[in-house]
């Protein structure tokens, strides 16, 4: 029985041992390779005295490495913790202390950033699959010694599917960043709800973007496991450049894909598909933000024979709604989030926590079995994360906050609106900042798009557009606002335009708005 | 070029850390010297300095992953 997330690759080395179980550059591992290399990664973990519940760290680039870390944490009983080598050093030991991470599961290619979080004085006692250093208060083993270690088949700990599993620390906008806490069966639920969606099976060749701190990864590393099929990990240089994403996505014959709207628009821009055979994908997933409909209709004339589907779901219940796009988008207009999937219950409520009139816009609220435990040692915030539904004589029924504003449309299908706190009032008008960039997004040269507010001299808020323009298209901040001028009402018009070469992004591949505004405000 | 390369990445993306060491064959997006927004940065500074143009598909890792094989490709495509 299958109620843990290591079970899925134990249960697959046993079905399909020989079959490839994960690729990721010249790399890969079998079923049967995998399950050992697990095997032996948690007899080391428990050798060094972890303990069920214990958190351990990875700190890996995007690499073959990162399979056998998580299941091999997971095998242990421990919770595993994916860090980003890119983050700045002090995020990454804030996170280390935050979870008391003493063991961290790396590789040597890692050893310079990982030289940086060790310096900023970290309880960190043992490193495993790093450069063996001298240094006196850290112990490291390295993957030969990994690989060296016994693959008998002890007695795993005694755990229940509810037990935490890992914690997603999210970007945090404002202040510190949060551990999001989920259960080895909140994992398994996101990774059946998918593969039961879009029937994906043992001879699935998943393509996977995103880093394991991105839930959007999940699809990949529990999904393909789960129903024995290869999952194939894009290196951090293909993420890079779209024509080797494209190669790779040719090369590997995929048949799955599902990433940030973002590798989707780059690998369309860089007009790097021509004369590749992208024939094989019948299933095009993505999340995290909107793609723009000019990118979706580009997109289906590329795949064709594709299923192009919206994903839409904050890291605390990961996927909830789904659209499968039926037709090329006849205009502009946003793609819907659609309507939430299996598995899943939904409200919309008003500020008072009163259900909207249908067709108004409401706050969109989830109950799900793919729904978090709550903030890592963060009581307060967990507890107002929550709204509890309590019908007369009926079990309490816990909904989480998502923060998104969402109206359901004649057609049935949610709309969403932007998050509650983009809604901005300007010159004393109410503006939805996603409705200016899916306008923005509309103009042929507009490549990407934000927009914000900015405070005045006066302590007025003044609304403002930062655009990255397609490389090949020449065009002036003044034909853009023009443009504009003609699709929004004055008041949602931005006053000031900027041009950027390309947007600063968050560790998830997000626009990062926040170092945008900081970018755009005079004396910081 | 190897070593205005060199230089380029530890001065001008690594605040000049004088502990930083580059190899020409270092994975330089694996290992997290450069990421993505670096490597733009590092692109346009070669075709400013050499004065040519990257084709989109050329933007590819055989190309750019290494310092080495950042000075073969630059040293062909100007030849």
């Amino acid at each position: 029985m299958i109620y843990l997330l290591p079970h899925t690759v134990f249960s697959s080395a046993e079905r399909f041992p020989k079959k490839t179980a994960f690729v990721c550059g010249k790399e890969q591992l079998t079923y049967r390779g995998l399950a050992d290399r697990v095997q032996q990664l948690a007899h080391l973990l428990r050798e060094q005295g972890v303990k069920p519940g214990d958190r351990v760290g990875i700190y890996l680039h995007r690499s073959i490495e990162t399979a056998v870390a998580i299941y091999g944490i997971l095998r242990a009983g421990a919770v595993y913790v994916p860090l980003s080598p890119k983050a700045p050093p002090e995020r990454n030991a804030f996170v280390v202390e935050d979870c008391g991470i003493k063991i961290l599961v790396t590789h040597p290619s890692q050893h310079r950033n990982l030289q940086r979080l060790l310096a900023a004085r970290t309880q960190v006692q043992t490193i495993i699959g790093g450069r063996k250093v001298e240094d006196g208060n850290v112990t490291v083993f390295n993957w030969e010694d990994v690989a060296e270690a016994s693959t008998t088949n002890w007695a795993p700990p005694r755990q229940v599917e509810t037990d935490l599993a890992y914690i997603i620390y999210t970007s945090g906008s404002t202040g510190k960043p949060k551990g999001i806490m989920h259960s080895h069966a909140s994992g398994l639920a996101f990774a059946r709800n998918a593969v039961t969606r879009y029937e994906l099976g043992p001879d699935d060749r998943f393509g996977n973007h995103a880093p394991i701190y991105f839930d959007i990864s999940q699809l990949a590393y529990f999904g393909a496991p789960l129903v024995g099929a290869t999952a194939i990990i894009a290196t951090d240089a293909e993420t890079i450049f779209p024509a080797s994403l494209g190669q790779l996505m040719a090369r590997e014959r995929m048949t799955v894909w599902y990433s940030v709207p973002l590798a989707l628009s780059q690998l369309l821009n860089a007009g790097v598909t021509d004369g590749l055979d992208l024939s094989t994908l019948h299933t095009i997933l993505y999340a995290g933000e909107p793609l723009a409909p000019k990118y979706v209709r580009r997109l289906m004339e590329t795949c064709p024979q594709a299923t192009i589907g919206n994903l839409y779901g904050p890291a605390e219940t990961n996927v909830c709604t789904c659209y499968d796009i039926p037709a090329p988008p006849p205009n502009d207009d946003p793609i819907p989030i659609g309507e939430v999937w299996q598995n899943t219950d939904r409200l919309l409520l008003n500020e008072n926590d009163e259900p909207v009139e249908p067709g108004q816009p409401g706050e969109l609220l989830i109950h799900a079995t793919t729904q978090m435990l709550g903030y890592w040692n963060l009581p307060e915030q967990s507890a107002s994360a929550w709204f509890h539904q309590q019908l007369p004589g009926r079990p309490e029924r816990k909904f989480y906050r998502t923060g998104d504003l969402v109206r359901e449309g004649e057609n049935g299908l949610l709309h969403f609106l932007g998050r509650r706190d983009h809604q901005v009032k300007v010159r004393g008008y109410r503006v939805e900042l996603g409705a200016v960039e899916s306008q923005l997004l509309t103009h042929p040269a507009v490549g990407e798009a934000v927009a914000l507010t900015l405070e005045t001299e006066d302590d007025a808020l003044t609304l403002v557009a930062a655009v990255v323009l397609k490389n090949d298209l020449a065009t002036t901040e003044k034909d853009i606002i023009t443009y504009l001028k003609e699709q929004l009402p004055w008041y949602a018009v931005p006053e000031t335009l900027y041009l950027f070469p390309g947007f600063p992004r968050t560790a998830t591949d997000k626009v990062d708005r926040g170092k945008v505004k900081a970018m755009l405000t005079p004396g910081t | 070029m190897k070593e205005l390369i060199t230089n380029y990445i530890i001065n001008e993306i690594h605040g000049g850390d004088p502990d930083l060491e580059i190899a020409p064959e270092d994975d330089l997006l694996g290992s997290g010297l450069l990421g993505s927004m670096e490597m733009m940065r590092l692109v346009e500074h070669l075709e400013q300095t050499y004065n040519f143009r990257v084709a989109p598909q050329d933007m590819a890792i055989e190309n750019f992953m290494t310092i080495e094989a950042m000075t073969n490709y630059v040293t062909r495509v100007t030849a």
